[in-house]
């Protein structure tokens, strides 16, 4: 590994994990997309210093144009309602977590770096991660999975469909009584506060 | 040619999607798309049934082909579950979404894909076709689980089971990397090969080989991973409830068993002192035990059998760590199972449905209080359907238990231990399934209380004949279904 890609390597190292740290630890859902961003940028640059170009660009199109845009639509449309405030896990869950995931991370890193890295050989090939040779692997040997990804594609489509279209006479029915009795529950309770407040008065 | 026969199964499931998709642009009338999809479905596990009895060996395909699906008796023995399971469910559903108002043509789209899904996982020979089959099922399984947009509990198990199945996804895909890296190879041959040559990266290889594991157990629900399958089961409307409990089982269970034998057959990785048979019989043994004890305090139906789903989980993996020792029979035991388990719980689930009318769906065990006296004959397939989930002779469901537990047994050693437990979980299962027999012969329905009323369908009564004739069938005369779950075992390890 040459200078210039370790410092590239550490550098976008450093922010992905400033980035996913701090997505997981915001309070303000629009910080925690900012910093998601953060993070896939830092991805996209660690994919370049394993010289696999086309997943750098998707990385930065798919990811960072579409999902992080898509995330802050979704937060804007929710508005101020999407701000947790509260408690998430108990210090105990939470320790229990952590360590968990410590334990799994840990093995998992150092299988990686005791490795003897049968992979690092495929990257002597010149053509390594190019669009050629990606597309002529996609269309060629792997054709079949290729193919198959229509009909994934397609089935989300449907289910998309499936629950966004217009409802029927049944679940509009279901919905109504299920809107009445979250207005009755809400009333009740109205009803209880007034009456604490008085008898605290 | 030859290729396209081969996946001919796969490429009618295709053709009779895109064809339900058109039909029901065109037409109002959404009736005829429940007989549609099930004709299309039982004629893809039909081609596959006629080409498992006629006995010849599968034919050559291309390399393009061959690499990545599989063309072997295998894939066509799960193409007959997944046929037949989804078949099942979509007549299940022309009744019961006709009659809770709740009919929309996607529904059927859905369970042709999902199934189309399925058949890719079971026939994957190569991470990339796991994977991809894998989510083109699991993506129409989670919109068929929050179809029922009014009802706040279907949306709820909808969103948590996307939210669980991603995670799994992510890990099951984690650990397909790590094993590339260890071997340099994704088709599950070439992983075996490496691993048996020597090559692979050991430690890498079983890092991989866990998470893989733990994806998988997502989706087959073994404790503890089975958090979403109660709520899940009970949201969702009850067809797309059997769906998810027949062919994504199934699917889930035919790659299992690719992964474990055709990757990771090798001495090491299916020793019993590593690898993945202790890991397995410990997922066993907790699924059987923690499926059962759970199952009993439930006061719905529905939640029931989804627990009574992770039991039987439970079941098909001590079969599967038997494998390890007595390959072949172990295998085609599992295979059977997952048959009887298919028929078996579109009966339970179909006669739940059957019992539902009009803005009353049957639930509980209160809501089936007295029904076996009021209509007698509509009680039937739900008896007989309890008790071939609870495994009593002579129904496909105690042949299933009987192949698997004398398949453990024959293992040897802590096996034996494995199956004497499954004796006494299936014990456990005994009391809840017999609840239900009890709630509708011999309680009294709660004064005042709406009662349950028996819908009058045509297609849940198809549904229910076939599958009630199948699992009897399979209890008296199980020779035939086991021979061809056989031949496929012992393709699979001869390959």
């Amino acid at each position: 590994m040459g200078t210039a890609n370790f410092v590239l390597f550490g550098v976008c190292a450093f922010f992905a994990l400033a980035g996913a740290v701090t997505t997981v630890a915001a309070q303000r859902p629009l910080r925690a997309a900012v910093a998601l961003l953060v993070n896939i940028i830092s991805l996209a640059g660690l994919y370049l210093t394993l010289s696999a170009h086309l997943l750098a660009a998707i990385q930065l199109l798919v990811y960072a144009g579409a999902v992080v845009v898509l995330f802050i639509f979704v937060i804007m449309l929710i508005g101020p309602a999407a701000e947790v405030k509260g408690k998430g896990e108990g210090l105990p869950g939470r320790t229990l977590a952590i360590a968990i995931m410590t334990m799994v991370t840990g093995t998992i890193a150092f299988s990686l770096v005791d490795a003897a890295g049968n992979w690092l050989a495929l990257r002597s090939n010149p053509d390594f991660g190019t669009v050629e040779a990606l597309g002529a692997e996609l269309y060629s040997r792997a054709l079949v999975p290729f193919e198959i990804v229509s009909i994934t594609l397609l089935v989300a489509i449907v289910g998309a469909v499936a629950i966004a279209r217009h409802r029927t006479e049944g679940e509009i029915t279901e919905a109504k009584a299920v809107h009445a009795k979250a207005v009755e529950v809400r009333e009740e309770a109205k009803a209880e506060a007034e009456a604490a407040a008085k008898a605290t008065a | 040619m030859n290729a396209w026969i081969a996946i001919s199964p796969l490429l009618l499931l295709v053709g009779g999607g895109l064809l339900v998709m058109l039909v029901d642009a065109f037409t109002k009338e959404r009736n005829d798309l429940a007989t549609v999809t099930a004709a299309t479905l039982f004629l893809s596990a039909g081609v596959s049934l006629f080409a498992l009895l006629s006995g010849k060996d599968p034919v050559d395909v291309p390399e393009v082909f061959g690499a990545f699906l599989a063309t072997d008796r295998l894939g066509l023995f799960f193409d007959v579950a997944i046929g037949l399971g989804g078949g099942l469910s979509a007549l299940l559903a022309g009744g019961y979404l006709r009659e809770h108002g709740l009919e929309r043509g996607e529904f059927y789209v859905l369970v042709i894909f999902s199934a189309f899904g399925a058949m890719v996982l079971a026939r994957a020979t190569d991470m990339l076709t796991l994977f991809v089959g894998l989510e083109t099922m699991s993506l129409g399984v989670y919109a068929l689980a929050g179809f029922r947009r009014g009802s706040p509990r279907s949306i709820e198990g909808a969103l948590k089971y996307f939210l669980l199945g991603s995670f799994a996804a992510a890990i099951l895909l984690f650990g397909s990397a790590l094993i590339y890296a260890a071997t340099t190879h994704t088709d599950f041959a070439g992983i075996g090969a490496t691993v048996a040559a020597g090559d692979a990266d050991i430690k890498l290889l079983l890092m991989g080989l866990l998470l893989v594991l733990v994806g998988l157990a997502f989706k087959v629900s073994a404790v503890p991973f089975h958090m979403w399958t109660p709520d899940v089961y009970e949201g969702a409307p009850t067809p797309a409830t059997t769906f998810m409990s027949v062919v994504v089982k199934a699917a889930a269970f035919a790659v299992f068993v690719r992964v474990v034998i055709t990757a990771f057959g090798d001495d090491l990785s299916a020793s019993s002192a590593g690898g993945w048979p202790p890991i397995l019989a410990g997922l066993a043994v907790v699924t059987m035990v923690y499926g059962n004890l759970a199952a009993v305090g439930q006061t719905s139906i529905k939640r029931m059998l989804a627990y009574s789903s992770i039991a039987h989980a439970g079941y098909l993996l001590v079969g599967m760590a038997a494998a390890s020792v007595v390959g072949e029979k172990a295998i085609s035991a599992v295979l059977f199972y997952l048959m009887a388990y298919t028929v078996s719980n579109v009966l339970a689930f179909g006669s739940l449905i059957l019992m539902g009318s009009r803005g009353r769906e049957a639930v509980s065990f209160d809501d089936l209080a007295g029904v076996g006296r009021r209509h007698p004959l509509a009680a039937l397939p739900m008896v007989i359907g309890v008790l071939t989930l609870m495994g009593f002779p002579p129904t496909a469901g105690f042949f299933g238990k009987y192949y698997v537990f004398s398949a453990a047994v024959e293992a040897g050693g802590g096996f034996v231990w494995l199956a004497i437990l499954g004796v006494l979980a299936s014990a456990i299962g005994a009391f809840y399934y017999l609840r239900v027999i009890v709630a509708m012969f011999m309680k009294d329905p709660v004064p005042g209380e709406p009662v349950a009323v028996p819908m009058r369908s045509g297609s849940v009564t198809a549904a229910l004949v076939i599958s009630g004739l199948l699992v009897m069938d399979m209890g008296l005369m199980p020779g035939s279904m086991l021979d061809l779950a056989i031949a496929a075992a012992e393709q699979l390890f001869a390959g």
